[in-house]
C-alpha cells in the first residue's frame, strides 16, 4: 500500500468486490502480478467468481482462477475492447484495476468515457513507484522515472519531478530545473524505487 | 468616463507597459496589515471597495486593448491555453451572457448589446468599440459565432477565466482560458477537483482552508458573486508567466539586483471572483490581474513601507512556493530604502489622491 501526501494523487486501497455490483471486471497489468498473487486474488474475488471476468494484460502465461479470464496484448487493447460498445457495460457493473500508474489511469479513463462513474472503479497501485513525468514545456511523456530530476524524452531539458499527479494525464508534472539559471541542476538522487 | 487606452504596450519583449497615475492609484493593493497574514478573505463581490477597481463587476481599464492583443499573442503560439470539456457548452453561453450584459451596461461608451428576434430576443448583436468588433449571431447557436462562446468572449476580456462544474458535492475545472497565469498549467489542470488543482499550495492544506472554501462556494448563490485577493510577484510586467513558457521568463528572476528591483519587480494582484451561472449551475472563476512595480507602489509611501514589512515576514515556504526566493533579498534591500519605520493606519486605501512627480 503507498502512502502520499501529495493533494493530487489519490489514495489507492486493495482490491475488494463490491457485492451490490452487478456483472464485475478485473483488468490486472500483468508484470504487476507478483506470483502467488493470482490466488489471493482468486479468494478475494470468489464471493462474486460466478459474475467475473478478467482481463489479463500483457501478462506471458495463461491462468485461471479469476472467472472468465481473456488475455489482450497491450494497454491499447484494453483501450480498444472498451471502446468496443457491445460488450455493454451499465451502472450496476463494477471494475476493478490492478497496476502501475499510468496503467491504472489510462484504463479509468476509457472505462470514463463509456460511462463508468467514479463509483463503479476500484485502482489498486502496484509494481513499481517509477512515474511517468508530462513535460510542461513541450508537453512530452517520460516514463519509468525513479530519479528527483530527468531529461525529458520530448525537449531535453532537465525537468524537476513536481509532487502534483493529473489523473487525466496519469503522470507528475515536469518542469525546467534550471530555467531560473542555466546549468544550474541539484544533485540527481533515486527517490521513485 | 473615458478611458485613455494604451494599445501600443506589450507584455514581453521590450515589456512598455506602464501605469498612469490614475492606475497606481486605483491598485488593489492587498495588505491591510504589517504583517503577512494567510487568509482566505472572501467577502460579497458588491460595487463598493478600498479602490475602484471593485466598483464595477468586470473592471476594464487602460490596459485593455494591450493585454487583449497579449492573450491573442498567446493562444496563437499555445492554443491548448483555451480548453472547454465537451459538456460545458451551456455554461460557455452562461459566460458569455455575464460578461456582455454586464460590461455593456457598465461601459456604454465601449460595448453594447443589443438583443431582438424570437425565443425571447434570441438574435444579439455585440460591439466592441475598443477592438472595432461588431458581431450578430443566434444565443445558443454556436455555429453562428466564429468560435466557440467562452473562447469568443474571453479573448474580449481582461484576466483569466475558469469555469468549475458542480458535481458530487465537488468542484471541476472543466473549462478555462488561462494565458496570464501565475504559473500553473490549464493542460495539466483541466478537470481536475478542488482538492486536486490546490494540491501544491504549501500551508493551507493542514489548516482546512480549502474543505471551508470548498463548502462555502458549492453554496454559491445566484446574483450574489464573491471576491478574494491572491498575490504573487512578477519579474516584468510579464502576463503570460505559464509553466509552459519558464524557459522564457525564469531567467528574468536572476537578474534582479537592489538596484533595478525597483523597475523589474512587479506585486501581481489577482481580483479573483466568482459567479454561480444560472443555466449550467456551474460556477464562473474570473482572475483578474493587476501588475505594478515597487517604484509605482513607493510612490505611495503607505504601500511601499507596508510592502517591506509584509514581505520581510511572509514565511519562507510561501516564498519557495510563490517562485520568490531567488530575488526577494534584492527586493526587500531596495524596499528597505524606501521605508522610514513610521507607523501606518491599519487597511488598504492609498491615502493620498496624488502622486508625487517620478
Amino acid at each position: 500500500m503507498m502512502h502520499s501526501d501529495i493533494k493530487s494523487r489519490p489514495e489507492y486501497r486493495a482490491l475488494e468486490p463490491d457485492l451490490a455490483g452487478n456483472r464485475h471486471l478485473l483488468v490486472i497489468e500483468g508484470e504487476t502480478l507478483q506470483h502467488g498473487r493470482l490466488d489471493a486474488l482468486a479468494g478475494t474475488f470468489a464471493p462474486v467468481a460466478g459474475q467475473l471476468q478478467t482481463w489479463l494484460v500483457g501478462a506471458p502465461t495463461a491462468t485461471s482462477g479469476l472467472g472468465k479470464v481473456w488475455q489482450l496484448a497491450g494497454p491499447d487493447a484494453v483501450l480498444d475492447a472498451f471502446a468496443c460498445a457491445s460488450r455493454g457495460f451499465g451502472m450496476g457493473d463494477r471494475l476493478y484495476v490492478q497496476g502501475t500508474e499510468p496503467f491504472l489511469w489510462s484504463v479509468a479513463g476509457a472505462a470514463a468515457l463509456i460511462g463508468f462513474g467514479p463509483g463503479q472503479v476500484q485502482l489498486h497501485h502496484a509494481g513499481s513507484l517509477r512515474r511517468r513525468v508530462w513535460c510542461t514545456h513541450c508537453h512530452a511523456f517520460t516514463d519509468g522515472v525513479t530519479t528527483n530530476v530527468v531529461p525529458c524524452g520530448g525537449c531535453g531539458r532537465h525537468l524537476l519531478v513536481r509532487d502534483h499527479f493529473s489523473r487525466r494525464l496519469g503522470a507528475f508534472m515536469g518542469v525546467m530545473v534550471d530555467a531560473e539559471a542555466p546549468g544550474e541542476i541539484p544533485a540527481i538522487e533515486e527517490v521513485f524505487a | 468616463m473615458t478611458i485613455a487606452f494604451k494599445p501600443e504596450e506589450t507584455f514581453r519583449g521590450d515589456y512598455s507597459y506602464r501605469n498612469s497615475d490614475a492606475a497606481i492609484l486605483r491598485f488593489p493593493f492587498p495588505f491591510p496589515e504589517d504583517r503577512y497574514m494567510y487568509s482566505v478573505n472572501i467577502e460579497p463581490h458588491t460595487r463598493s471597495g478600498p479602490s475602484d477597481v471593485f466598483l464595477r463587476p468586470f473592471d476594464v481599464d487602460e490596459h485593455y486593448i494591450a493585454e487583449c492583443r497579449d492573450r491573442a499573442i498567446t493562444l496563437e503560439r499555445d492554443p491548448g491555453r483555451c480548453q472547454v470539456l465537451p459538456h460545458m457548452m451551456m455554461a460557455q453561453w452562461d459566460t458569455l451572457e455575464l460578461l456582455m450584459e454586464n460590461l455593456s451596461a457598465d461601459y456604454p461608451e465601449l460595448f453594447s448589446l443589443t438583443k431582438e428576434g424570437d425565443d425571447f430576443g434570441s438574435r444579439w448583436t455585440w460591439i466592441n468599440r475598443p477592438l472595432g468588433i461588431e458581431q450578430s449571431f443566434i444565443f445558443g447557436d454556436a455555429d453562428t459565432l466564429p468560435c466557440e462562446p467562452f473562447e469568443y468572449i474571453t479573448r474580449q476580456a481582461q484576466g483569466d477565466f475558469a469555469i468549475c462544474d458542480q458535481r458530487d458535492d465537488n468542484l471541476y475545472m472543466d473549462a478555462g482560458m488561462v494565458t496570464a497565469q501565475a504559473d500553473w498549467s490549464l493542460e495539466f489542470d483541466v478537470g481536475m477537483s478542488f482538492m486536486e488543482w490546490h494540491g501544491p499550495v504549501p500551508l493551507a492544506h493542514q489548516a482546512g482552508v480549502f474543505e471551508r472554501a470548498l463548502k462555502y462556494l458549492l453554496m454559491l448563490r445566484l446574483g450574489q458573486p464573491v471576491r478574494r485577493l491572491n498575490w504573487t510577484m512578477s519579474i516584468n510586467p510579464r502576463l503570460d508567466t505559464s509553466p509552459e513558457s519558464f524557459p522564457e521568463w525564469g531567467p528574468d528572476r536572476a537578474s534582479v539586483t537592489p538596484d533595478n528591483a525597483g523597475q523589474k519587480v512587479h506585486l501581481r494582484v489577482e481580483l479573483q471572483t466568482l459567479w454561480r451561472l444560472p443555466r449550467s449551475n456551474a460556477i464562473l472563476f474570473p482572475i483578474r490581474c493587476y501588475l505594478a512595480s515597487l517604484d509605482d507602489l513607493a510612490r505611495v509611501p503607505k504601500w511601499g513601507k507596508r510592502l517591506n514589512r509584509v514581505l520581510s515576514t511572509l514565511p519562507p515556504q510561501l516564498a519557495e512556493y510563490k517562485g520568490l526566493s531567488r530575488y526577494l533579498p534584492a527586493a526587500l534591500e531596495w524596499l528597505a530604502r524606501h521605508d522610514d519605520g513610521a507607523e501606518l493606519p491599519v487597511g488598504t486605501e492609498a491615502g493620498v489622491t496624488t502622486l508625487a512627480p517620478r
